[in-house]
């Protein structure tokens, strides 16, 4: 930290000061985003927190002008925060943090106009890095975090200043957008309920008219939520319209929303380009492609094992692990084809054995119950069309399409 | 008669020092001295006791006894308890409350005994006196002698209230209003003490002259009691003052109690009820105990701590209640006994002007052959005093309360602090309890030391329950009451552990899914604490609740992924994998095949599913196969025949039928071929397949609620 004399740290907070207030005054908003983005680290907010740390009583100062003492409780809060954030104390800059977002949104109900939505949104931003932040450190503190849970009681607070009717509205789904991540982050999903219900219930205002930007993250979170909710049709709508309409130059949000695109389209029988997962650095899927191709249920398996880890966490793990079926259907397909080769009077009739025979092949140890007991799963999804006659462990099956496509719609449960 | 001997000592307790010290000087031998205070206080069971004797030899001026017969009620209720309580509790409850003002009246908050106020309730009233007789021999003690010491009880200084509760026919109202203007004079509780006694002069002196009625109070110059009082008090009202800042009377606030001077009361009819419930219990077990346990409930909520001896020094004061509660339980006639005894060994100066009004000589030898025979109870409970419970009979009953009960007091004192305030490490309980066995009672009030068990007798309680051939009510009774000792002894280790995967284990085996989510999620927490235990046991169960009960995606990925490889390997947890890979994918044959190798009590948490995977496999095969099924191929791939009875005959045959019955209750369809064979007509039976309602279904949802279960509880 270099030397900062007294004169030039009193300089140095009397211009924050000044700046504060005449970015209130004049409504300029980003002058104020940039004066409250601790997490840019940008150099004026550094040099500011080593002046508040050489000049301990900035309280003095704002107490000094009635222009600065006018916003004296939010400004207090800011110093506190900044200084405590420098030095590297999380916690303490979160607490401080939380007390000025407060009496910023407080500050921002009294406004009428939605001028300072921008700041809001940074002040939003801010509070949840640093509650992130902060709760790393009392993790590796061995103390419980707690911090982001109340940040996102904050942020629903924040929610509910913006949710009404009039111009400030539109700012809803943007702070939506950061109690979602909060939830997630918390593993607390279920509590996003209240907040979607709330936007997507809401007649007066149209979905449309919200910012693009929040608008894909809507969807995108919203999507996931109903991959795991397994109702792959609304997911896939949802993560569609969030591809369709995010940045095509942000490769890494592509990717993510691929991440669960692929397996609900999957789910869905829609098997995508091997350039799409080459393309975007998807290869967890690569084998689980090639084994819905082939009906290889020995691949789908392996490619299950080698990266459990990774879709558990992602939590599509049971997405592709349903796909087992399809891939069964697929097997099933190319046994009747074979047979038809062979013997084409009887390509319509397959013998369990003849299954069961086959799947020894691909290492995959079934007696005839099991067979049997699979078969009448894929025939009862309507993923094989005819029926099983117990008695002569024969699958008949229908003369026409035996093996019907899904061609976008779910299994059938 | 003897109600009235007795409501009429009842009145005494809430009338207030107006009352009393007008009353007082209906005593012709009245002895007015302070220093009589202590004797009174020892003497008041056996003067309460005394109810052969008609209250006319009390009481010699009707007017005086009036009031007393004409206002019971109102000073009744406090000794009237709920109507199971016998004379016991009542008996003791009154002379606590007698103390009480004895030691608090001139001293602190004088409004709070005279703001008492409760509704009268006549019928709990009239129980009272059967209670009596068991003292009936005892009371021969109390003399006329003794009588008089009543009088010098000084009470709590009378405001607005003590008028409309005490009869106003008794005294003059000028009189009163005299009482009360040099009452309203007095600066402090020194002074008003003072007051008190040169009151009571002034009120004797009148009635010794006969002039109380006639004379005109309203213009006696107030300066007759104020420069008369002062030498008269000073030495009582010194020792009294040291005593009033060690007393234990003056309550921090909490905001869980309702603070007593504000309004005291106002909450009897609660405390009462949980009295009651705390009786009904413990009766069930241990009839002694019921009084004293509901009575000092009442004392902690009400305020009312007792704060016994008036004049003793403060030390004694602390010591004093243990050993008069002690026999608060035990048999009611060793109270009085139990106080004299004491009060010859403790009280010796202080006694010494009361055993010349009690007289005799005589009276002394019978007081101590009296305290002879209790020798027996002494000794225990003096052995209980000091705190080493495990020198304590095991058996008796009385002195593991003794402690337990002085202990509580002390967690009495505590509890009314603000909860954050606590010190949890210093309150945290030392069990002394030996039996094995202990009834669960969900905890309403600070945990009694005497009936919780150390470490090493829960170790042996959970073996007797892990031995037992009872029921699973008994032994979830016995469990919980184990995990209550062992929460409010703080012990986590092994031992807890044990006890929780025990009752896990038990409340599976019983299908209680409720009490097992209770340990299960003890559980997690023991073993994220770093206690060793049937983790990984545990965690197979809890994939299988999850998967098969819950089903919550997130919740099962959550912990799926929270499986370390080397998890995966354990048996039981592979088997729990396994199942869930069988109910996702509906492979009902892997199901059953699973089903018959569970390990642990994997099949206990599968039995659950059962009904759903078999409803769910006979759908599948009828919608799929054609034409028809043999039921006996049912019976094998759905797991009717048990694991181990696979193989004979026989039970071949008892699974069969079983899945006949199933089948048809659940709407299959049935043929019989030409060879006999009972067959599934599948296309018939994929239209009327239903699920029956659960027949022990209930409204609430929850069967563990059952009214009827609860009654085989209980």
């Amino acid at each position: 930290m270099a030397y900062v004399s007294m004169g030039e740290a009193h300089r140095r907070i009397t211009e924050y000061l000044n700046r504060f207030c005449d970015a209130v005054s004049y409504q300029d908003s980003s002058t104020l985003c940039r004066l409250l983005s601790f997490s840019s680290n940008s150099p004026p907010l550094l040099s500011l927190a080593d002046a508040l740390n050489v000049f301990q009583d900035s309280s003095s100062l704002i107490r000094q002008s009635d222009r600065f003492s006018e916003y004296g409780e939010i400004l207090a809060h800011v110093f506190r925060s900044l200084q405590s954030y420098r030095v590297g104390n999380l916690v303490e800059a979160y607490l401080a943090f939380e007390k000025f977002a407060n009496a910023f949104v407080q500050e921002f109900r009294n406004w009428e106009s939605a001028w300072a939505l921008e700041a809001l949104y940074v002040v939003c931003y801010e509070i949840r890095v640093l509650a992130e932040k902060a709760d790393n450190d009392l993790t590796s503190n061995g103390k419980s975090p707690e911090k982001l849970k109340a940040a996102g009681s904050l942020l629903m607070k924040v929610f509910g200043v913006l949710a009404g009717k009039g111009p400030k509205r539109v700012g809803a789904l943007y702070v939506t957008c950061q109690l979602f991540k909060t939830y997630f982050k918390l593993g607390t999903v279920n509590l996003c309920r209240s907040v979607i219900r709330s936007i997507e219930t809401a007649r007066i205002f149209d979905f449309e008219e919200f910012p693009r930007r929040d608008k894909v993250t809507y969807m995108y979170y919203t999507g996931r939520l109903e991959v795991f909710n397994e109702n792959f049709p609304a997911a896939d709508t949802k993560l569609s319209y969030a591809l369709q309409n995010c940045n095509p130059k942000r490769e890494r949000n592509i990717r993510m929303i691929l991440k669960y695109l692929v397996p609900v389209k999957l789910s869905l029988g829609i098997i995508p380009k091997d350039e799409l997962l080459r393309n975007y650095n998807l290869h967890e899927y690569t084998k689980i492609v090639q084994a819905l191709r082939k009906g290889d249920l020995r691949l789908l398996r392996h490619a299950l094992q080698e990266h459990e880890d990774r879709f558990l966490r992602s939590g599509v793990y049971l997405v592709l692990e349903k796909l087992e079926l399809q891939v069964y259907q697929r097997l099933m397909k190319k046994i009747y084809i074979n047979q038809k080769l062979s013997d084409p009077a009887r390509a319509h009739q397959l013998k369990l054995e003849g299954i069961a025979k086959a799947l020894r092949w691909l290492d995959m140890d079934m007696d005839l119950d099991e067979v049997e007991c699979i078969m009448t799963i894929l025939i009862y999804k309507n993923l094989v069309k005819g029926y099983l006659a117990h008695k002569s462990k024969v699958v008949v099956l229908s003369k026409q399409d035996p093996f019907p496509k899904l061609n976008g719609k779910p299994v059938s449960s | 008669m003897i109600s009235d001997c007795f409501l009429s000592w009842g009145s005494f307790l809430l009338n207030t020092n107006l009352v009393i010290i007008l009353s007082s000087f209906s005593q012709p031998g009245a002895a007015v001295s302070t220093s009589n205070d202590t004797y009174w206080m020892h003497q008041a069971p056996s003067l309460q006791v005394h109810h052969p004797v008609p209250p006319q030899n009390n009481y010699q001026s009707p007017l005086e006894t009036k009031p007393l017969y004409e206002t019971p009620f109102q000073g009744h209720q406090r000794a009237t308890y709920p109507q199971e309580m016998n004379s016991q509790s009542s008996f003791h409850q009154a002379p606590l409350g007698y103390r009480q003002p004895t030691q608090t009246a001139p001293l602190v908050d004088s409004q709070r005994v005279s703001k008492v106020q409760i509704p009268t309730n006549p019928r709990i009233a009239s129980n009272l006196p059967s209670g009596f007789t068991k003292m009936d021999k005892d009371s021969t003690a109390a003399s006329a002698a003794q009588a008089p010491a009543y009088v010098s009880v000084s009470m709590p200084k009378p405001k607005d209230h003590t008028t409309a509760m005490s009869d106003p026919g008794t005294f003059p109202k000028s009189l009163r209003g005299f009482v009360e203007r040099a009452f309203a004079r007095c600066k402090d509780d020194k002074e008003k003490e003072s007051c008190e006694v040169a009151l009571r002069k002034i009120v004797k002196k009148a009635k010794e002259d006969n002039t109380l009625y006639t004379r005109d109070w309203d213009t006696e110059p107030l300066s007759t009691v104020t420069t008369t009082n002062v030498t008269n008090s000073e030495s009582s009202s010194a020792q009294l003052s040291s005593l009033q800042n060690k007393s234990p009377t003056r309550r921090p606030k909490s905001r869980w109690e309702p603070l007593v001077e504000g309004k005291p009361f106002v909450k009897p009819a609660s405390t009462f009820s949980s009295a009651v419930k705390f009786g009904v219990w413990n009766h069930q077990n241990e009839n002694n105990k019921k009084s004293s346990e509901s009575f000092q409930k009442v004392d902690a909520a009400t305020g009312f701590k007792p704060t016994y001896s008036g004049q003793n020094s403060a030390k004694k004061s602390f010591q004093r209640p243990v050993k008069r509660q002690r026999f608060s339980g035990g048999a009611a006639t060793a109270i009085d006994d139990e106080a004299s005894s004491d009060s010859d060994k403790d009280l010796t100066p202080y006694y010494s002007s009361a055993m010349a009004l009690a007289g005799s000589a005589e009276e002394k030898k019978r007081r101590d052959s009296r305290s002879k025979r209790f020798e027996k109870i002494q000794g225990h409970s003096r052995g209980n005093d000091l705190t080493k419970p495990k020198n304590a009979n095991v058996g008796n009953l009385h002195s593991r309360r003794a402690t337990a009960l002085r202990l509580s007091k002390v967690f009495d004192e505590s509890g009314s602090r603000a909860v954050e305030d606590i010190d949890w490490d210093a309150l945290t309980v030392k069990g002394t309890c030996q039996e094995i066995e202990k009834r669960y009672l969900r905890l309403t009030s600070a945990p009694d030391p005497a009936t919780v068990r150390p470490e090493d007798v829960l170790e042996k309680a959970l073996i007797m329950v892990q031995d037992s051939q009872k029921n699973y009510l008994f032994k979830c009774d016995q469990l919980k009451s184990i995990r209550q000792d062992l929460t409010v002894q703080r012990i986590h280790n092994h031992l807890t552990a044990k006890v929780y995967e025990t009752h896990a284990r038990l409340a599976l085996e019983a299908g209680d899914l409720p009490e097992y989510n209770q340990c299960l999620s003890q559980l997690k927490t023991l073993y994220a604490e770093g206690i060793e235990g049937c983790s990984l046991e545990f965690a197979a169960y809890s994939l299988l609740y999850i998967t098969l009960h819950s089903n919550n995606n997130r919740e099962l990925l959550s912990s799926m992924s929270r499986l370390s490889e080397e998890d995966k390997k354990d048996e039981a947890v592979r088997h729990a994998l396994s199942v869930r890979a069988a109910v996702t994918s509906g492979n009902y044959v892997m199901f059953f095949r699973l089903y018959k190798t569970a390990p642990n009590m994997n099949s206990c948490l599968m039995d659950l599913y059962v009904e759903k995977m078999r409803y769910k496999a006979v759908n599948f095969m009828s919608r799929s196969c054609r034409p028809t099924i043999p039921v006996s191929y049912i019976v094998q791939v759905l797991g009717f025949t048990g694991a181990a009875s696979e193989g004979t005959d026989e039970k071949e045959t008892d699974g069969m039928e079983d899945c006949l019955e199933w089948l048809k209750t659940h709407g299959a369809n049935i043929i019989t071929d030409s060879n006999g064979d009972m067959l599934l007509d599948t296309k018939a039976t994929s239209t009327s397949l239903f699920m029956p309602e659960p027949e022990d279904a209930v409204a609430h949802g929850d069967r563990n609620l059952d009214v009827n279960d609860f009654f085989t509880r209980t």
